[in-house]
């Protein structure tokens, strides 16, 4: 064949010969053909960038109280610096951007740890599970199975308020307080620290299931394939097996969960804060923020549109880019 | 068939034990109890009452051992010295301690071991206290803080109407709207109408009740009732008094038009969500279906378009539908706990969340128990369900 090709040189001169395309390439084009995904994650870059910025753009402290008589309209100027509160002040005075913009870096980052560690204990049980089979996976299966025969809702909600209520019931390493305090901006006096890393834990011990249940089918399916034992023969150990063949294989259905689990732990964190059972006042997520909303939404209708419209905005996007990523990564699974 | 139940049946059993003790575990550790709430009124003032500790104590079994106190709870048992044939066993069994860690035992040789009971509480001491008959028994104690004293059961039971009335509207409408728009939308594929609703299904799921029921409000309740346009209410189940609205005229509290009136925002949101699932689920089913070789070939055979659609096609698309059946039950009991705090609907979900705010656990956690067991037998019935809609599946 390769002599056939380099005997007919005249010919492939007038083919456009051209350089085949990587496989990230075919997956980015794809993606961007996606509109809603592509419009999506410009979007929610932009809420990205401002929250990390949030010390730089916030025009006021973030706790600081009646800096104007409660519930301000939008664009009024502060009578003492003149600035401009943006998006007005809440029930005791506090400035909504500022609010809004500290909220977002502490409600995205809950959101990225959660899915980030969900989905990394996922992966390693379900690839542990299904690689050695045996006692490893019947113990994950159980415990899978228990898990999902409780409605993760209601339970979710009792175990966030009970630790909620005592976040010293769980001992935090403070390196660990630390980290979690200075990644998003939180007092270090209190019990705030605590309460947003007992919230990401909480959610993480109800949202690895999912992850655990599809590592556990692809490496299932990937395990008898005549690649591993190849890579066996070759004398490869078994993380490297893990690692190098099985779990690029499982890569892309797993990319997709991770994006939806993000919609997922936001919309877990704010529905928790929002009931009251999750991250506190005055520490602000958009969840807390539309409660305090509601409570004089009769009075200020437009109040709950400041949170609420981030919230959404986020959900819808994070579900948009999953699905454009799953258009793109693999297009038989296409809806 | 036989065997195949008593398995099942047996899984379930244990599964209920499993998280009948997982949930006392979450009611031993939980906080805020009848002792601290005791502990928080009174400080301020003066030390608690010794006599009145020592009674919420004996109320709440909580001088009792872990162990005891599970039984009790679990089967209603023990309930004192147990006889057996005319003769008392072990009355003097100590079963928990009612003042901890004032005695002190002084050995010869200087040694001091505390003893860590001074008021053990024996198994005679537990005659006539007041227990109830056992989670088993469908009996979760006594409300500790929502309604003092008041069964739990009895609290369910006076929210159980209305979440249903809740749930069960909004289900079967968005399984109603769901079929029709799932079938055309499969049978024409990248239609128009196909990318309209699936966009459509795609905001409906990826927008939080939370978000939904808000702007419901703020625009059918709040923005309506500014404009003069008929407008709806924004919570509640009925109205505490008469309400004139514009051109519907005037609702009568607690008739049946005034119930109607405040269910449709309520049912509304809760459509709109799970419709968007419901609908995505049935296109799926009917591609697949119309993809297979039956329905090739009752289209080879002559019958017209309709039939093969509707008979052959969208009766085996819906054999998979029975599986998200079984999800159903338990939602039908514990209703939307976010819609039904957002619209102040006085439902269980609104009854859960409530408990949970109050520090009354033990409404929280037959909730828990409740919903779970309604899960189980969910996956029972939906398995079982299968095998008799598609009888290519055989249970073992």
């Amino acid at each position: 064949m390769a002599s056939t090709t380099a005997d007919l040189p005249a010919a492939s001169r007038g083919i456009n010969l051209r350089k085949p395309e990587s496989q990230w390439g075919i997956v980015l084009r794809r993606f961007r053909r996606h509109r809603l995904a592509m419009i999506s994650l410009f979007v929610l870059v932009l809420i990205f960038v401002a929250s990390l910025l949030a010390p730089i753009l916030a025009p006021f402290p973030r706790d600081a109280t009646g800096l104007a008589p409660r519930f301000s309209a939008p664009l009024t100027a502060n009578s003492q610096t003149g600035a401009l509160h943006i998006l007005g002040v809440d029930h005791v005075g506090r400035d909504f951007f500022t609010r809004l913009l500290y909220a977002a870096r502490i409600t995205l980052s809950v959101a990225f740890s959660v899915a980030t560690a969900a989905t990394l204990v996922g992966m390693t049980l379900g690839a542990l599970a299904g690689y050695f089979r045996g006692i490893v996976d019947s113990i994950v299966m159980r415990v899978l199975e228990f898990m999902a025969s409780i409605p993760d809702f209601p339970i979710l909600l009792i175990i966030a308020s009970i630790l909620i209520t005592d976040p010293k019931l769980l001992p935090y390493p403070p390196f660990l307080l630390n980290l979690v305090g200075n990644l998003m901006l939180l007092n270090t006096v209190g019990i705030e620290r605590a309460q947003v890393l007992t919230m990401i834990v909480v959610l993480t011990l109800f949202g690895w299931t999912g992850a655990a249940r599809l590592m556990r089918g692809m490496v299932l399916s990937v395990r008898e394939r005549d690649f591993i034992e190849s890579a066996r023969s070759l004398g490869a150990n078994n993380a490297r097996i893990i690692l190098r063949h099985v779990v690029p294989n499982a890569f892309p259905p797993l990319v997709v969960a991770y994006t939806l689990s993000l919609a997922g732990a936001l919309t877990a964190e704010t529905a928790l804060s929002f009931l009251g059972v999750g991250i506190t006042d005055p520490t602000p997520t958009w969840g807390n923020m539309l409660q305090f909303a509601t409570n004089f939404m009769l009075t200020n209708p437009w109040v709950p549109l400041i949170p609420g419209i981030p919230v959404v905005l986020c959900s819808l996007g994070f579900n948009f880019i999953g699905d454009g990523l799953r258009d793109a990564l693999d297009p038989r699974l296409k809806m | 068939m036989l065997n195949y139940l008593i398995r099942r049946f047996a899984v379930i059993v244990t599964m209920a034990f499993v998280i009948s003790f997982v949930s006392f575990a979450l009611l031993y550790a939980a906080p805020g109890g009848p002792l601290e709430q005791l502990a928080s009124m009174q400080s301020t003032t003066r030390r608690p009452d010794p006599d009145e500790v020592e009674r919420i104590m004996k109320r709440y079994d909580l001088d009792l051992d872990i162990g005891i106190r599970f039984l009790r709870w679990l089967i209603g048992h023990p309930r004192g010295s147990i006889v057996i044939g005319g003769q008392e066993i072990s009355p003097n069994l100590q079963v928990g301690c009612l003042k901890p860690g004032r005695a002190q035992l002084v050995y010869p040789d200087g040694r001091i071991e505390e003893i860590n009971c001074a008021k053990p509480v024996y198994l005679r001491d537990l005659d006539g206290r007041p227990v109830s008959n056992g989670v088993i028994m469908l009996d979760f104690g006594r409300s500790q803080q929502l309604a003092r004293e008041q069964p739990v059961s009895q609290l369910i039971n006076t929210r159980l109407g209305p979440t249903l009335l809740l749930m069960g509207l909004s289900t079967f409408l968005a399984i109603a709207i769901a079929i029709p728009i799932g079938v055309y939308s499969a049978v024409k594929q990248y239609s128009r109408f196909d990318y309209f609703f699936t966009t459509l299904a795609f905001f409906g799921s990826g927008m939080p009740t939370l978000f939904t029921g808000v702007m419901g409000i703020l625009i059918f309740a709040l923005i309506f009732k500014d404009l003069g346009l008929p407008y709806l209410p924004a919570g509640l189940a009925t109205s505490n008094r008469d309400v004139a609205i514009p051109v519907f005229g005037l609702i009568r509290a607690g008739t049946v038009p005034d119930r109607i009136w405040h269910l449709i925002l309520p049912v509304s949101v809760l459509t709109f969500f799970s419709l968007a699932g419901w609908t995505r689920f049935i296109r799926s089913s009917m591609l697949e279906v119309l993809r297979q070789d039956y329905v090739r070939t009752a289209r080879a055979k002559g019958l017209i378009e309709r039939v093969v659609i509707m008979k052959h096609a969208l009766r085996n698309a819906l054999i998979p539908f029975v599986t998200l059946l079984a999800g159903v039950l338990p939602s039908l009991f514990g209703g939307a706990i976010i819609t039904e705090s957002v619209f102040s609907w006085p439902g269980i979900g609104k009854l859960f969340i409530n408990s949970l705010t109050a520090s009354d656990y033990p409404v929280a956690i037959a909730y828990l128990l409740i919903s779970t067991f309604l899960t189980l037998v969910g996956f029972l019935v939906s398995d079982v369900l299968y095998t008799i809609v598609d009888p290519r599946i055989r249970m073992s």
